[in-house]
């Protein structure tokens, strides 16, 4: 009961305080940084007379771009994107995809041998060959190695006229394309980010096809309909390092604004709205110190397209007619493949929250599991002492995945190609294969074991409307906190006695109220 | 002479069964995929649809659906009539192999990207 009456007075409070007007502080702050927002080109590349040749392959583009930007190729080569690595000095584990990080989607690259993964590698052949520029700064939706493999393949009939011309046709509209170069578009960083896990929103919850072109309701500042913001607005780069990425080290070391530091990156809400983005008089204010804006501002994710919540690969296999199928759940996406197992999709999913200090704790495929309980795989770090940690929210993939019964490690199937596990659907020579490139031991003998793998929340932030009402938070029963330790929370969490001597007060209060009315109707009888 | 014959009979039969089912088909796939893409990029071009991108992926129908399409020249679901209508037999036999070899059904089954 009083926590009912403890939300209303809350719920009142912030509504006076978020509609009287649009003058937030953390608003008109990051409407002043956003002043400035359009970009002007000064540069048509297609003018160049190296980049008006008829292309064969891949590397001579490279060569062709280089030739101008002679720094990129040492510049860029030292980045995650190229080198999927992230080593740590601390636990001396090579984190990344590239490296010894394992998850629980197709659960590794096999250190980059399994060429479906380098699908999204931004080098023709892995990294060993050449950047493929056009692939992040082209706003042109091209295949760029099927494009020149088609190219390779009609070139080599040379007595075919039709083929050649198809070469040729292919060769223009890489030509043509070259006058849309410039600062990468969602569309650019989508084009492996948005497909994540291998498909269309599998991985992150928040990231996906919708935010090619979203409204402004699905998100408030990429929104088509508002500011528009491309990717790199707050992903700040410097020299091809793209801020926001997060392994053991955070996204950001450090929450500052713009008003503090001019040069510092936008990586973070606070960096253009400030630590105290609300009115003055607003309680939200007292709240930023220990919820991110996230937490509130992101009520739910995969608002228009679904997201993939769970994955047992341990009922991939089964053969219908002795082939191998795929069958089709809600939101028409497969439920079951026998390559793959079984699935689970969900759509407008409310996250969990967790405290964070920007680090997440990951395995790798070098560590031990107890297998006795379910294995975080990843798992955000922090606590509410440690003067940093916020209340932060995350989506949790599930998942079932072979691990060594021997040597307690996660095992790491090769699963493309034709000695794959999606060709040849045997698990052991799967996990042998996959595991030998990896450079890891495996016993031979395997099972498989539930794990779980978070992703920050931070895309698909809401319009002011639509964010997450007190009462859904400071609420005895389902609130959002359920679980989490560490903060008391009027209105979810109790303390009998305070309780107690609350009521008695109201009682007390109430009893003078009526004592005394009572008393003045009695004297006022007796005056009459 | 009658075993020759039948050891030449069985050869050939054998033969076939060896062959690709892309083979059986005599269009050229990629080809089919350059094809099928213009197609739709002149649509564009001439303001009919807003995507360059083809209404239907070789993934959106299995073989058999696929061949019946072709078939029986059901070429309407397709939209862009006037393009299609300017594609020669050989032009269609090239596209049909393309859709029919990264069929639903097939062993890659392919999106239009």
């Amino acid at each position: 009961m009083n926590s009912f009456y403890l939300v209303t007075a809350m719920s009142l409070l912030l509504i006076s305080t978020t509609n009287a007007g649009d003058t937030a502080p953390g608003r008109t702050m990051a409407r002043q940084v956003l002043k400035t927002q359009k970009t002007w080109i000064t540069h048509d590349h297609s003018k160049h007379k190296i980049l008006q040749q008829d292309f064969k392959n891949g590397s001579e583009l490279t060569d062709a771009c280089i030739s101008c930007h002679n720094n990129i190729d040492a510049q860029f080569r030292k980045t995650i994107h190229w080198t999927w690595l992230a080593p740590d000095p601390e636990t001396k584990r090579i984190y990344g995809k590239g490296g010894d990080s394992f998850n629980n989607f197709c659960i590794s690259t096999n250190k980059m041998k399994d060429q479906s993964c380098l699908d999204c590698h931004a080098g023709w052949k892995g990294i060993e060959d050449g950047i493929n520029c056009l692939v992040c700064h082209i706003q042109e939706d091209i295949n760029w190695k099927e494009s020149f493999s088609d190219i390779q393949a009609f070139l080599a009939e040379k007595d075919d006229p039709e083929s050649l011309e198809m070469a040729a046709d292919i060769q223009q509209e890489i030509r043509d394309a070259f006058s849309h170069i410039g600062q990468p578009a969602r569309s650019n960083c989508g084009g492996c980010h948005f497909y994540g896990g291998g498909g269309d929103g599998v991985k992150h919850g928040d990231l996906d096809t919708s935010l090619i072109k979203p409204t402004k309701t699905l998100d408030v500042h990429m929104g088509v309909d508002g500011k528009n913001f491309l990717c790199v607005r707050c992903h700040t780069t410097k020299a091809h390092h793209i801020d926001g990425r997060l392994y053991t080290v955070p996204a950001s070391l450090n929450r500052k604004s713009l008003i503090e530091d001019d040069l510092t990156s936008k990586i973070t809400c606070e960096s253009c709205h400030s630590s105290t983005p609300h009115k003055s008089n607003s309680k939200a204010n007292a709240h930023t110190d220990k919820v991110a804006c996230q937490s509130c501002h992101i009520p739910t994710y995969a608002r228009v397209n679904p997201t993939k919540m769970k994955w047992d690969w341990s009922k991939a296999g089964k053969k219908k007619d002795g082939k191998a199928y795929k069958t089709k759940g809600a939101f028409g996406k497969y439920d079951y493949m026998s390559i793959k197992g079984k699935m689970k999709w969900e759509k407008n999913v409310q996250p969990q929250y967790f405290w964070f200090n920007g680090s997440i704790k990951s395995l790798t495929g070098k560590d031990m599991i107890d297998v006795s309980q379910t294995v975080k795989l990843s798992h955000p770090e922090g606590s509410p002492d440690d003067g940093y940690s916020r209340i932060f929210p995350f989506k949790v993939h599930r998942s079932l995945q072979p691990y060594d019964k021997i040597n307690k490690t996660l095992l790491a199937p090769l699963l493309s190609g034709k000695e794959g596990y999606w060709e040849t659907l045997d698990w052991p020579s799967a996990l042998e294969k996959g595991m030998e490139f990896s450079k890891l031991p495996f016993s031979g003998k395997f099972d498989f074991v539930e794990t779980t793998y978070v992703f920050p929340i931070t895309h698909m932030v809401a319009p002011k409307e639509n964010v997450v009402s007190c009462s859904e938070c400071h609420t005895r029963k389902n609130s959002r906190m359920d679980g989490l330790a560490g903060v008391y929370m009027p209105g979810r969490d109790t303390i009998r006695l305070i309780d107690l001597a609350g009521w008695a007060i109201i009682f007390a209060s109430l009893a003078g109220v009526l004592l005394h009315g009572f008393g003045r109707i009695v004297a006022g009888r007796r005056k009459g | 002479m009658g075993k020759k014959v039948w050891v030449s009979c069985l050869a050939v039969l054998l033969g076939f069964c060896f062959i690709s089912t892309d083979s059986v088909f005599a269009g050229n796939k990629r080809k089919g995929k350059i094809i099928y893409k213009k197609v739709y990029k002149a649509c564009q071009a001439r303001g009919k649809v807003q995507d360059k991108r083809p209404v239907l992926s070789p993934d959106s129908k299995t073989q058999a659906q696929w061949k019946i399409v072709f078939d029986q020249k059901k070429f309407e679901q397709f939209g862009c009539k006037e393009e299609w209508d300017q594609l020669t037999d050989k032009q269609l036999e090239h596209v049909f192999t393309y859709l029919h070899a990264y069929a639903a059904d097939s062993p890659a089954p392919a999106k239009c990207k």
